[in-house]
């Protein structure tokens, strides 16, 4: 490419209005998306008006809880250039150690499920950070090796219960406030706030932009990649842990194919939530929108008694068109 | 009026967004002719070779071929019309053979080979694969090709550089070949000798418009110069060579610089059969000049010394203590820092300034759990002291090149460094920023810090060194005064010469 | 500074078979290997004969076509997600069609669900082209597309084909049998066209050249994009290919085939394969076996006596290591280049 280029004067830099308004979108992508979520919100409470309650739109937050704390885990990935095709079977893995382990307590259970999660996600970060194998194969791997470890542990070591316990019960399903607020909600907040603020405020979250921008910078900055990876993919494997306890939770019994359906959806969350899947590019923000569009979006197609096929193809549609969107956006500037 | 020319490009205007590459560029070419395309570093050369080989569409203009407007929109069409180039940048699939490569190129080993045979290549493998061809002869390779499809004008973008001389023969041979068959060449080089001696007529641009249109019989290299420059610019360049101190002070402070501590010491240092056993010392303060020609080790010699990759033998001694470098990092922690030539390995593209300033903070995990307390004061610190035209920082890229390659020095501005490591740091900028960052040099090194600054330009090495160590096949040949240094002594040492040419 | 003509560039200096197995080493590594596991295999269980051979050989088409499909798209630089759901949509739409049809009538049907799959993937580059959005993207959409799109078409698992549709893929009427003639034959026929185009035609190598390195191929007068929606069309019509397989060795249709995990092992393939991610590198003969090989896999551990979950695990563990032994060579290839 060419490589000096000489500035413009003022007056030959000035843009016309239109351009103006797309690069204010441009700067603020997140106002599309706040749009599009209203627009749904309304357009499903014209279908079904009761909807447009508190416990209309706790069954969207609900559906979307798992999405979005699994889509932080996309996220963080993607931000460096990464994806995690295991999340759902090491959200699915730590559901059943936590169902088996219920009997010893609330505490054991849930240590025992954050375990699978950080166990794996380590795997995954040593996988991609020092042997170098490509994010996509390695989860992918991962993703396979759990499914047949656990069912080949659910008949052995792992045999019993495949309930959960009370207290995660409640974490996943319950509410307070007058079943207002579920706790899934707290927690998936509490969470958003830790991401958020490690994204924009940490020198660790400048270190995944940086990694996804541009590797060479990052190397030639001082940053060791193989570090900064093994903490990030162990980190979506334990949000996606977390991920999975709230979802037992709410199910109440695991079985081994319980977050399966939740995988395409938080790629797609943290893709409509505006994150590069090459990397150096998205925000936690962008994908929490992402995911409350999912759920608002699974409620639509609830009220309108579409079934599975209209769904999935809606799915698929809206990822297509929501991502052309944004690059026809940031094309306009 | 322009049936007599074979090409005429009128008023040709290229803009990047808000920059502007080329305002308004004319060229004319006649039959039977060599012409020459130059201009200093962005000048906007480049840009008018890819708009005539179609790699790019110009936004206003028109080219006319034989007096027939040309329709320009992919490289067919530029071949297509008899315009045939050669890239810096070899147009060859990595992964395919070269047989392969000629027949998407839709031609046949017979199409080549006799131009391959004129350049002593003729029993080259054609079941090669590109990757595993040294770039020499790849270039060489891509001038048969391009010759293969017969083209009125045959057009070399710096194809001379990274050639043996017995190679850069073999080329000036074929262009006066082509030229004696009533075709034409247009020829880009940075070296003003190859023009002068081979050339009959050159357009000069500046600033993306044809400043001057020479016919170079009888024309010196300084002429040349002057008018890719500009009277007020050479003279502005001349003032800052003068403002170094000059005669007796020079060996003054020469004096004084062996006093100061060795900061930096390279015994025997060997990389791969790049660097063969490199020896020097770097004194605090002192800004060291290397210079060479392509491909001599130097770009082996900077993995070395900036931690990237670690020396297959000889020892790298920092203030004393030998480093063994696992990465950057470990260099980096002993305060020697490097600013890479090539600015897409330099930037985050898609993030702010601030951000690419800030990098060098938060490698270690230390810094990992906040951001740092005096982020802004060092980034606007480094922001102020390069002068960074910060009005589209939200996006390196949206940068212009100056103000990209100021990031790259700022970042360790803002971090703090002993050792600067500067590869090539003002290739493609232009002639501001480049004064800017000579000073920016001498600065830090009279607060304490030390430079190593290779650079392929030998005057800044009498504009900004103290010392100059001159590089061939992997090896020091040559060490001078940089006040003394001439560029005659430098080039014939870079070339391995023994003794300076008349 | 190389000198013009160093020794190493001139034809006949290198011996041929060593140049021939720097090249092609891993396809014949990979070959070797599935040669080795049918031995092992063989000597594991009491009778080995004509019918697992056919077992193995049939059962494994959908993949080896699947896997095909996804070699092409990624050597052109792309990589599509949504194969998996393109194989549930063509076997789905075969069942459904083909149902109760006479041979010809079904024979015309695979005709016409190849060139549709063919038209659809294309649509799919073409957005791709249009829309500048990473291919793993828009076929994350086009998985789900797809697989909803076969739930309607198909709501339960179902539909029917002919018999001689069936013999053409299983060698049998019954889908079950002794003959792995039909099935090696039609991956040999494909396979070998899809070869000699990608190797030996200025269409084909074009699919090369731009997963490689697209100014290059720009410059040499590639449209890299209409190369990228041909890439893709091709790829549908082998996913397609490998859906008509499924159908005829099931004999019906399932829509909740999770196509997506389809696309996974089609992946895994062609890693184990050889073929780069990053594109340009690769071959379509080198799929073949590492298709049958990570289909095998199951067969043989059970009857190691592995449990089959534990051979899941085995699998997983072997594509993770394949790809940190690539990953070293290359690294170390790099360290020395």
């Amino acid at each position: 490419m060419s490589t000096d280029l000489i500035p413009l004067s003022e007056e030959e830099a000035a843009v016309s209005g239109r351009q103006k308004a797309a690069r204010y979108l441009v700067n603020h992508p997140h106002l599309v998306l706040i749009g599009v979520l209203v627009l749904l919100i309304i357009l499903t409470g014209l279908i079904e008006p009761n909807y447009l309650s508190i416990n209309g739109l706790r069954n969207s937050a609900l559906f979307a809880v798992p999405i979005g704390i699994l889509a932080a885990g996309q996220t963080i990935l993607m931000l460096t250039g990464g994806i995690d095709l295991s999340a759902a079977m090491i959200a699915t893995g730590a559901a059943y150690i936590a169902a088996n382990q219920s009997p010893q307590g609330a505490v054991i259970a849930i240590l025992g499920g954050l375990l699978v999660g950080f166990l794996a996600g380590a795997a995954n970060g040593i996988g991609v950070g020092i042997f170098q194998v490509n994010p996509l194969i390695m989860t992918l791997a991962m993703s396979g090796i759990l499914l047949g470890l656990f069912t080949s542990w659910a008949q052995t070591i792992f045999s019993g219960s495949t309930r959960m316990g009370d207290f995660i019960r409640t974490l996943g399903g319950g509410s307070f406030f007058g079943r207002a607020i579920p706790w899934a909600v707290v927690v998936w907040a509490v969470l958003s706030v830790f991401v958020v603020y490690m994204l924009r405020r940490s020198g660790f979250g400048r270190n995944l932009y940086a990694l996804g921008d541009n590797p060479a910078v990052a190397r030639l900055s001082g940053t060791r990649a193989w570090q900064v990876l093994i903490i990030v993919y162990t980190m979506a494997g334990v949000f996606a842990a977390i991920a999975g306890l709230l979802l037992g939770g709410r199910v109440g019994a695991v079985d081994l194919q319980l977050a399966g359906v939740f995988l395409l959806p938080s790629v797609a969350a943290a893709v409509i939530g505006g994150t590069s899947i090459f990397g150096g590019i998205g925000t936690y923000t962008g994908t929490i929108l992402g995911a409350l569009i999912l759920g608002v979006l699974q409620s639509l197609l609830t009220f309108l008694g579409a079934g599975q096929a209209v769904q999935q193809m809606l799915y698929g549609s809206i990822v297509i068109g929501l991502s052309w969107l944004y690059t026809r956006i940031s094309a306009a500037q | 009026m322009s049936e007599e020319f074979l090409l005429a490009a009128r008023g040709v205007a290229k803009q990047y967004g808000p920059v502007v590459a080329l305002r308004s560029a004319n060229l004319s070419v006649v039959p039977g002719e060599i012409h020459a395309l130059l201009g200093a570093n962005g000048a906007g050369k480049s840009t008018l070779v890819k708009i005539l080989s179609s790699v790019i569409r110009a936004d206003a203009g028109a080219i006319d071929v034989h007096g027939v407007e040309a329709a320009l929109q992919k490289p067919t069409d530029s071949l297509a019309a008899g315009i045939a180039t050669v890239f810096q940048d070899p147009a060859l699939i990595r992964d395919l053979t070269l047989e392969q490569n000629l027949r998407i190129s839709r031609l046949t080993k017979s199409d080549v080979l006799p131009w391959l045979e004129r350049m002593n290549l003729g029993h080259i493998d054609f079941d090669l694969q590109v990757a595993d061809v040294p770039l020499a002869v790849l270039r060489l390779l891509d001038l048969a090709r391009a010759l293969a499809h017969d083209p009125q004008l045959l057009m070399l973008d710096e194809i001379t550089a990274a050639l043996t001389t017995d190679q850069a023969d073999y080329v000036f041979e074929l262009m006066q070949e082509w030229k004696d068959r009533g075709r034409s060449v247009l020829f880009i080089s940075h070296r003003l000798g190859e023009v002068l001696a081979s050339c009959d007529r050159a357009t000069i641009l500046r600033n993306g418009a044809d400043v001057a249109h020479l016919d170079l019989a009888g024309v010196d290299e300084g002429q040349l110069v002057t008018a890719m420059l500009g009277e007020e610019l050479v003279e502005e360049l001349e003032e800052a060579g003068t403002t170094q101190e000059t005669g007796p002070a020079v060996a003054a402070g020469a004096r004084d610089r062996k006093e100061r501590p060795v900061v930096l010491e390279l015994k025997d240092v060997h990389l791969r059969d790049k660097v063969n056993g490199i020896s020097f010392e770097l004194r605090q303060g002192e800004i060291l000049g290397l210079t060479a020609l392509e491909g001599q080790g130097q770009k082996e010699l900077f993995q070395a010394l900036s931690g990237d990759h670690r020396p297959s033998a000889g020892e790298l001694l920092v203030k004393g203590e030998p480093l063994r470098a696992r990465s950057p990092y470990d260099a980096i922690r002993r305060g020697v820092v490097l600013v890479p030539a090539d600015r897409q390995q330099a930037l985050l593209p898609q993030r702010s300034v601030r951000e690419n300033l800030a990098t060098p903070l938060y490698n270690s995990a230390g810094g990992w759990l906040a951001l740092a307390g005096d982020e802004k004061e060092r980034v606007d610190g480094a922001v102020a002291r390069l002068d960074i035209d910060v009005r589209a920082g939200s996006q390196a890229q949206r940068l212009s090149g100056g103000n990209q390659q100021k990031v790259t020095i700022g970042r360790w501005l803002a971090a703090g460094f002993d050792t600067l490591l500067c590869f090539d740091p003002t290739r493609g900028i232009d002639i501001q920023t480049k004064a800017q960052i000579y000073d920016l040099l001498r600065e830090v090194a009279a607060d304490g810090a030390s430079v190593i600054l290779y650079t392929s330009e030998l005057r800044e090495i009498q504009l900004v060194c103290d010392r100059v160590l001159v590089m061939y096949a992997g090896r020091i040949v040559n060490e001078q005064d940089a006040a003394t240094a001439t560029e005659e002594s430098m080039l014939s040492a870079a070339h391995g010469l023994k003794e300076v040419p008349a | 500074m190389t000198s013009t003509s160093p020794d190493a560039l001139v034809a006949g200096t290198q011996a041929p078979w060593r140049r021939w197995l720097r090249r092609h080493g891993w396809t014949l590594g990979v070959w070797l290997l599935l040669f080795l596991l049918i031995a092992y295999y063989a000597t594991l269980i009491p009778r080995f004969g004509a019918f697992q051979v056919a077992s193995i050989v049939n059962n494994a088409t959908p993949l080896v076509f699947l896997a095909v499909a996804q070699a092409v798209i990624v050597i052109a630089g792309g990589i599509d997600l949504g194969v998996g759901g393109m194989l549930v949509l063509s076997s789905v739409t075969a069942a459904r069609l083909m149902e109760g049809q006479p041979f010809g009538v079904t024979i015309v049907l695979a005709v016409l669900i190849l060139l549709a799959a063919a038209v659809i993937n294309s649509g799919v580059g073409w957005i791709i082209t249009r829309s500048n959005v990473p291919d793993i993207v828009i076929t994350l959409g086009s998985l789900y597309v797809f697989q909803g799109l076969a739930l309607a078409v198909l709501p339960n698992p179902g539909g029917g084909t002919s018999e001689g549709f069936r013999w053409l893929f299983t060698g049998s009427d019954t889908g079950i049998g002794t003959n792995p003639w039909p099935a090696a034959v039609m991956m040999t026929v494909a396979v070998a066209a899809v070869a000699w185009w990608m190797g030996k035609t200025r269409s084909g190598l074009s699919l090369y050249a731009a997963g490689s390195d697209r100014t290059a191929a720009f410059l040499s007068g590639i449209n890299a994009d209409r190369v990228k929606i041909m890439a893709y069309a091709v790829g549908g019509a082998f996913a397609a290919l490998a859906g008509l397989a499924n159908t005829a060795i099931a004999g019906r249709g399932n829509a909740t085939t999770v196509g997506g995990n389809l696309t996974l092992n089609s992946v895994a393939a062609i890693v184990l394969g050889g073929v780069a991610l990053t594109g340009g590198i690769g071959s379509a003969i080198a799929v073949v076996p590492a298709g049958i090989i990570l289909f095998f896999l199951n067969p043989i551990l059970t009857a190691m006596g592995v449990d089959p979950s534990s051979a899941q695990v085995i699998q997983g563990v072997l594509i993770v290591f394949v790809m940190a032994a690539t990953g070293i060579i290359e690294w170390r290839r790099r360290r020395q280049a």
